[in-house]
């Protein structure tokens, strides 16, 4: 039967451990590939996409943050579709005229990158577009419930201005970010 | 593009070694890494992926998992380099990252019958033969991974890392007196173990 190990006699075994192992094989080929990989995707994307990501994903965050908590203390607002009926109103003719402004300087923008495809940019991007479109809809539904309210005309040219910075920032050719 | 292998040989003179300190001339690689250059880095993998991977090989007691997992350290460091800001030193902070993927890789890798039954309490039986591929490990190490995961994890980040328990039960997410009883459990089974 073999006699128990002594505290200092463990203590010395794990001094004696070597503080270095060797692998089987050869890691550096794995790493170096991914490496150049990173290289590669950062080339593609790192004056376009990477450097925007972040602003664009806090800001479609803080849009989302406020309108839930407008959504959620707003009596005026209803989760139902919005007749336009009120065409003479002024503030709902000035929420209609951002709309079109905003979509014509959209499409514009997108005609003179050469209608570049959505699908074709990174998830997270394809994302964060969707998550300012799906916010523009909402101050856009809560706008033509309450046309007067201020803080949302406010909210929605905001918005709108991110959305056309983002796709700006995205489809620029590189050599104008030089 | 030539090798950063076959560079690093030609330039690795004698002249270059003797002419700054050990450390000036870490920081002079590092600061190059940072800018990006693979040679330089690879001279940092060449004097660090025998610690990392001792490391990554102790606390998951899996050769293939521990190769994996260190060339993930040196992939995020190759990324995370530029936030080294020489407060410590890169040793020590390559250290911390190392641990931190090793556990997350743990964590991401915990199936749901482990999560469910605590598999991890178990004690590994026959995990000698995938050890003796690896080089320089002392028969402690094969009873350090033989040990059940918890007991390994502490036992590992405690006696051998030099961890103190408060450090060690933020980073397992356990209570100071878990970290302590499962020392003293890893300790007891060691000490049966190990023969004299």
């Amino acid at each position: 039967m073999n006699k128990l190990l002594s505290e200092q006699d463990l203590q010395k075994e794990v001094a004696a451990l070597p503080d270095e192992l060797t692998p089987q094989r050869d890691l550096w080929l794995g790493i170096e590939r991914a490496i150049q990989v990173k290289k590669q995707d950062e080339l593609s994307f790192e004056p376009s996409t990477k450097k925007v990501f972040i602003p664009t994903a806090w800001a479609a965050s803080l849009v989302a943050a406020v309108l839930v908590t407008w959504v959620s203390f707003s009596p005026n607002f209803s989760s139902q579709p919005v007749e336009l009926v009120d065409k003479n109103n002024s503030p709902l003719n000035l929420v209609l005229a951002m709309q079109e402004n905003f979509q014509q300087t959209k499409q514009t923008m997108l005609i003179s990158f050469g209608q570049p495809k959505v699908s074709d940019l990174p998830k997270e991007i394809q994302a964060e577009l969707t998550k300012l479109s799906s916010a523009l809809n909402t101050i856009e539904k809560a706008l033509l419930a309450d046309p007067n309210n201020n803080d949302l005309l406010n909210l929605l040219r905001w918005t709108q201005k991110q959305e056309l910075d983002f796709l700006a920032q995205l489809y620029s050719p590189k050599w104008q970010s030089i | 593009m030539d090798n950063p292998k076959v560079i690093y040989m030609k330039n690795r003179t004698e002249s270059q070694l003797n002419t700054l300190s050990e450390l000036d001339e870490e920081q002079a690689i590092i600061s190059r890494a940072q800018q990006g250059d693979q040679q330089a880095f690879y001279q940092l993998y060449q004097k660090y992926h025998k610690k990392v991977y001792a490391i990554c090989w102790r606390m998951l007691a899996d050769k293939d998992s521990a190769e994996d997992v260190c060339q993930e350290v040196f992939v995020q460091l190759w990324q995370k380099i530029a936030n080294f800001r020489g407060e410590s030193k890169f040793s020590t902070w390559l250290h911390s990252v190392t641990n931190n993927i090793v556990l997350g890789h743990l964590r991401k890798h915990k199936n749901w019958l482990q999560r469910i039954f605590s598999i991890e309490d178990q004690i590994i039986q026959d995990v000698a033969v995938e050890m003796e591929d690896t080089t320089g490990i002392t028969a402690l190490d094969r009873h350090i991974a033989r040990l059940p995961e918890r007991a390994r994890l502490v036992f590992v980040l405690f006696a051998v890392e030099g961890y103190r328990h408060e450090e060690i039960s933020k980073m397992l997410d356990m209570a100071i007196g878990t970290s302590k009883a499962q020392y003293h459990r890893a300790k007891g089974l060691l000490k049966e173990w190990v023969e004299i």
